[in-house]
């Protein structure tokens, strides 16, 4: 941690605290204060972008050929295992980081914690009730899965954040949701490449925002 | 137009501060310890600052007791918020005529 020397004394009017000295330690402070509070770090948006990509797109190659189709090998559903885990722990530890001492309207209640769980698991009574009415296998235990909890999720979310006027996030679960319902025509083996492709550019998007965000100068508009 | 820099705000220190406050989102409040941490100063140094910016209106603060554990935090006020607004809009001003 680097201590600023006490300035309190020296400039205690601002005499010799030039103004082009103030806009960039403005500037620099904005900045590194965005970046230090910011609870999706770019850099991990990327990384995710990037992972369920190859995630994805690596079920998708072993899934393409099937016909009919079968479904995931077994071969393959570990990695995605992994990436859940990983992508969730890594999720956590950033944002408590990230968050840590910052308290108020920006977090999330735990009111709308709730709902955005109960969005993604109540779809899947829903998935259920279909598989007993019949519905084909390959739609009922992998299309729909895969893409039917990002359209209410992403929704959702895109809801709770516009009632918050939080346009970046609101974006992303928009963004997350239309995804979702492009999968939802693409069929059970495309649906893979589908979401995979669509979630890097929606996470990479999102990343990209929020550099913007972080970059741009207080002072010079 | 007027390039009047607010004296209060017009010391790096109390920039940094106010800079730091300004950029959370509207309604969050910041803990004493994250605030020290992030501007790297030290305690006796931020509670003076702290103080004076207080005093002035420009910020609240806010102390919790959890058990034996006290906590304090700062927000920015909406007067803190219009006088770095003055004060950015002031360096635009000089700036732009130099």
């Amino acid at each position: 941690m680097n201590h600023t020397p006490d300035t309190s004394s020296a400039a205690g009017n601002g005499g010799d605290f030039d103004p082009r000295q103030a806009a960039a330690l403005l500037d620099r402070t904005t900045q590194q204060t965005r970046r230090h509070i910011e609870p999706a770090q770019p850099w991990l948006l990327a990384i995710r972008a990037v992972m369920v990509m190859a995630v994805l797109g690596t079920v998708w190659l072993s899934v393409r050929g099937q016909h009919p189709y079968k479904g995931p090998t077994s071969s393959v559903l570990p990695f995605v295992f992994v990436f859940v885990v990983v992508n969730f722990l890594a999720t956590v530890t950033v944002r408590k980081r990230a968050t840590a001492g910052v308290s108020g309207r920006s977090r999330l209640r735990p009111a709308e914690i709730a709902v955005l769980a109960l969005a993604w698991v109540a779809v899947f009574p829903l998935i259920g009730a279909m598989a007993r009415a019949g519905v084909s296998g390959a739609i009922v235990y992998s299309l729909f899965p895969l893409t039917v909890p990002l359209i209410v999720a992403g929704l959702t979310w895109a809801g709770i954040e516009a009632a918050r006027a939080d346009w970046r996030p609101c974006g992303t679960g928009t963004g997350i949701a239309i995804v979702g319902a492009v999968g939802l025509f693409a069929g059970p083996a495309g649906a893979w490449a589908v979401v995979g492709v669509g979630l890097f550019i929606v996470l990479l998007g999102s990343a990209a925002a929020i550099v913007w965000r972080q970059r741009r100068s207080v002072v010079r508009p | 137009m007027t390039h009047e820099l607010d004296p209060l705000i017009h010391v790096p220190t109390r920039l940094k501060i106010v800079a730091t406050l300004a950029a959370l989102p509207d309604g969050d409040t910041l803990s004493f310890t994250r605030l020290q941490d992030m501007l790297g100063l030290t305690p006796g140094n931020l509670i003076i600052q702290l103080r004076k910016l207080e005093e002035a209106g420009y910020l609240s603060s806010e102390k919790t007791r959890n058990g034996s554990a006290q906590k304090t935090t700062v927000a920015l006020t909406r007067q803190g918020r219009k006088a770095l607004d003055a004060y950015t809009q002031a360096l635009r001003d000089l700036l732009g005529g130099l």
